[in-house]
């Protein structure tokens, strides 16, 4: 391999995140909007423990972990993308992408499922403050997944159409943090509603 | 000003500031009334000042808009208007409608005025800003297609940047939502509820889409930043304005008899309103600082600034004040509402109006590219005068809302109403004399359009 | 083997350690498990799942001066007022 290549990749050197600094502005401020909502959580479980153990049972713990595999593994399939299109493989990079994608889709069709269920049992936004927030912060990232999928198809695109190069790919780092954002957001969600008690 | 048809704007910009200066001046008569409840009575009641006083400052907000998009659109867009003529047309038809809705305000009683416009074959009136009669409605109907229409049609045949098609994505939110005040169903909840629509998701939606593109507009001409940056930050800006307030309208929604969730959808989302705002600064700032030229127009600059420095304290801090569910259990409804609102307003929507004329004016009056130096230095006079005027009035009456919620439902001993308003009347005053600055500061930036006429454009070496 | 390699390595073992901390939360809840401690537990595999997919995933664990820390700054603060919640409702 290219041993004469020297890399820097893996050594401090760089004082701006991959991708736009742009992005990262928006991620920050997605980021704060769900720290207050995780907050808001913890603190009104504080007052209802009872409620919130009791009804923390009837979620589908099994799709929550498969929802979290396979978040887990397609942020790890954006990451192959990354690397890919820094060799300048675009042909790789675009599969990789639409891997991740696929593994975005499946998230939505397992947390589909979840709702589907909850609602055919006659639950809703109110039917007490448990199931509000976990409606609620569950679908504001649901709609997340869907926003990221679609950033990723974008990025898939203009990289099918060799928009990107091992030079310049700003784009693909863009969209990939946004992805793993998804995920890190999804990564606390899933202990915090499904597990701890 | 590269195309022909950009100068109908000039009619929409001059109108607006003299709808601006009939809103002030209603606002003092408002201002004074607050202590002396029967100055101007019978004549003019403080319930029919109100009325113009803030629809006065709708009206007048979406001309400069309109206006705003007729001078920017062509320019964004690399061609003329489709229809210069169509534009004057409605102009007028606006003014008129304006002039005669105003002119029934002030001469019948509101219940006569609905009878005469014939209010109980659609009932729409008697609703807080929405008071105009349903035909003066479907007049602003008419006129917002006939502008959507021009518009739409001028970006089609030509260059489609992300600033019109913001632009025109936000002018759009406003005709559509401007619609929910036709729907007035007679439960309570579901009119308030509705009701919102139109008033929350125009200044915390798609108005301040409006805003950020001609911002970014603006910011382009005066800094010569390169569009891509620009528009980077506008597509960032307006995801997280959307995101924060579409679902931030649950902030009206907690006393209005809607399910609990609203407490905190509206609490954690509206909390979050500022950022967008907090970006537009940071945004603003940064371009001017990386600026590739100096621009000759210093006062466009300093109300672009200004805009967005004053749009976050405004519209974000102000707002985060009582955003929150249980702080606003105590403070809806009270003189706190009020000083955001003076705020927000101005911040927000009556200064990045003043930018866009500022920088347009001159060049719709045939100047180069900027006004003499006397003039701009009279309106950056009128530019701190207001401005600060408007920080005083903000505070004198966070002052009174913070002694009013206090008095009358938050101490062991709740007052009624009246008696807290009697103890809270110094804060009136003083209001009422930042009124007055804020008055004087109109009077300098009127005048600044008339004075240094004869004087040599500014240039950049003198500045 | 270039340090891109290297770098693509691991973030294999960083996603094969993320599945592992995954499991362990599933059999956490699937057991029923309750209580404090065992929460905190829970919550602290989840707060370095975050930091690992902040480092690696985002590679921000590259990085010189502030952009290093807002994922860490992140997961500490709503860690902080889980933990806090918690510990005052157990």
């Amino acid at each position: 391999m290219q041993e004469q290549v020297i890399d820097t990749s893996d050594v401090l050197h760089d004082r701006h995140p991959p991708g736009d600094l742009a992005i990262w502005i928006f991620i920050l401020a997605e980021l704060s909007v769900f720290a207050v909502f995780f907050a808001a959580y913890a603190f009104t479980r504080m007052n209802n423990v009872e409620l919130f153990n009791e009804f923390q049972q009837h979620l589908d713990r099994q799709s929550a972990l498969l929802n979290t595999l396979t978040l887990i593994t397609s942020s790890y399939f954006v990451v192959r993308a990354v690397a890919a299109i820094k060799e300048n493989n675009h042909k790789l990079c675009v599969n990789w992408l639409l891997a991740a994608i696929s593994m975005g889709f499946l998230f939505v069709v397992i947390k589909s499922a979840e709702y589907a269920h909850h609602f055919g049992e006659g639950i809703n936004l109110s039917t007490n403050t448990f199931y509000m927030f976990y409606l609620s912060l569950t679908f504001f990232h649901f709609m997340h997944v869907i926003m990221g999928m679609v950033i990723l198809g974008a990025v898939a695109i203009k990289a099918k159409n060799g928009g990107y190069s091992d030079i310049e790919h700003t784009g693909v780092e863009t969209g990939a943090s946004y992805w793993h954002m998804v995920d890190l957001v999804w990564l606390i969600l899933f202990p915090l509603v499904y597990v701890m008690r | 000003m590269t195309y022909k048809s950009q100068s109908v704007a000039k009619l929409y910009f001059i109108a607006a500031i003299a709808l601006f200066a009939a809103q002030i001046l209603f606002g003092l008569i408002l201002g004074l009334q607050y202590v002396m409840g029967d100055f101007l009575f019978p004549h003019i009641p403080f319930n029919a000042a109100r009325m113009v006083h803030t629809n006065a400052l709708i009206v007048w907000l979406l001309m400069a808009f309109m206006g705003a998009a007729y001078y920017l659109v062509p320019e964004e867009s690399e061609t003329e208007l489709f229809s210069p003529l169509l534009a004057i047309l409605m102009f007028w038809i606006f003014l008129v409608a304006a002039g005669l809705t105003v002119a029934g305000y002030l001469l019948v009683p509101y219940s006569t005025l609905a009878e005469l416009t014939g209010n109980d074959l659609l009932p729409t009136m008697g609703r807080e800003f929405l008071e105009q009669p349903t035909i003066t409605k479907l007049g602003i109907v008419v006129v917002a297609l006939a502008f959507l229409f021009n518009i739409g049609m001028t970006i089609l045949k030509g260059r489609k940047t992300v600033i019109n098609l913001v632009l025109l994505l936000g002018l759009t939110g406003l005709a559509v939502f401007f619609l929910f005040a036709f729907y007035n169903p007679t439960n309570v909840v579901l009119d308030k509820y509705f009701w919102w629509w139109v008033v929350h998701l125009w200044v915390e939606g798609v108005w301040e889409l409006i805003l950020g593109s001609i911002l970014a507009f603006v910011l382009i001409k005066v800094t010569g930043v390169d569009r891509e940056v620009i528009e980077k930050w506008l597509y960032i800006i307006i995801a997280m304005t959307l995101i924060t307030g579409i679902i931030g309208t649950g902030h009206h929604y907690f006393w209005i008899g809607t399910p609990e969730y609203w407490q905190w959808w509206g609490s954690i989302f509206s909390a979050m309103e500022p950022i967008p705002f907090f970006m537009m600064t940071v945004f603003a700032f940064n371009m001017v600082n990386k600026r590739r030229r100096e621009h000759p127009n210093r006062a466009a600059t300093l109300w672009a600034l200004g805009t967005a420095v004053m749009a976050f304290l405004g519209a974000g801090v102000w707002g985060f004040l009582h955003t929150l569910s249980p702080v606003n259990y105590y403070t809806h409804g009270s003189q706190i509402t009020a000083a955001h609102g003076h705020m927000a307003f101005y911040g927000a929507y009556v200064m990045i109006n003043l930018t866009i004329i500022s920088y347009a004016m001159p060049l719709l009056r045939g100047r180069n590219a900027a006004n003499s130096n006397k003039s701009q230095i009279w309106e950056m006079w009128s530019f701190w005068l207001m401005t600060i005027a408007m920080v005083f009035i903000t505070l004198f009456l966070t002052g009174a809302g913070i002694l009013q919620v206090y008095l009358q439902r938050v101490a062991e001993n709740p007052q009624p109403f009246m008696v807290v308003q009697d103890q809270i009347a110094l804060f009136y005053w003083l209001r009422e004399i930042a009124g007055l600055m804020f008055f004087g500061g109109l009077v300098v930036y009127i005048a600044s359009f008339f004075v240094g006429q004869d004087e040599p454009e500014a240039t950049v070496a003198q500045s | 083997m270039n340090n891109k390699v290297m770098g693509v390595r691991r973030c294999t073992w960083v996603y094969l350690v993320l599945m592992f901390f995954s499991f362990i939360t599933y059999f956490v809840g699937r057991l029923e498990l309750s209580g404090l401690t065992i929460s905190l537990f829970v919550l602290l595999l989840a707060l370095i799942k975050g930091q690992l997919v902040g480092a690696y995933f985002m590679g921000l664990g590259r990085l010189r001066g502030l952009w290093r820390w807002p994922v860490f700054i992140w997961l500490f603060i709503p860690g902080t007022l889980i933990s806090i919640a918690f510990y005052l409702s157990a």
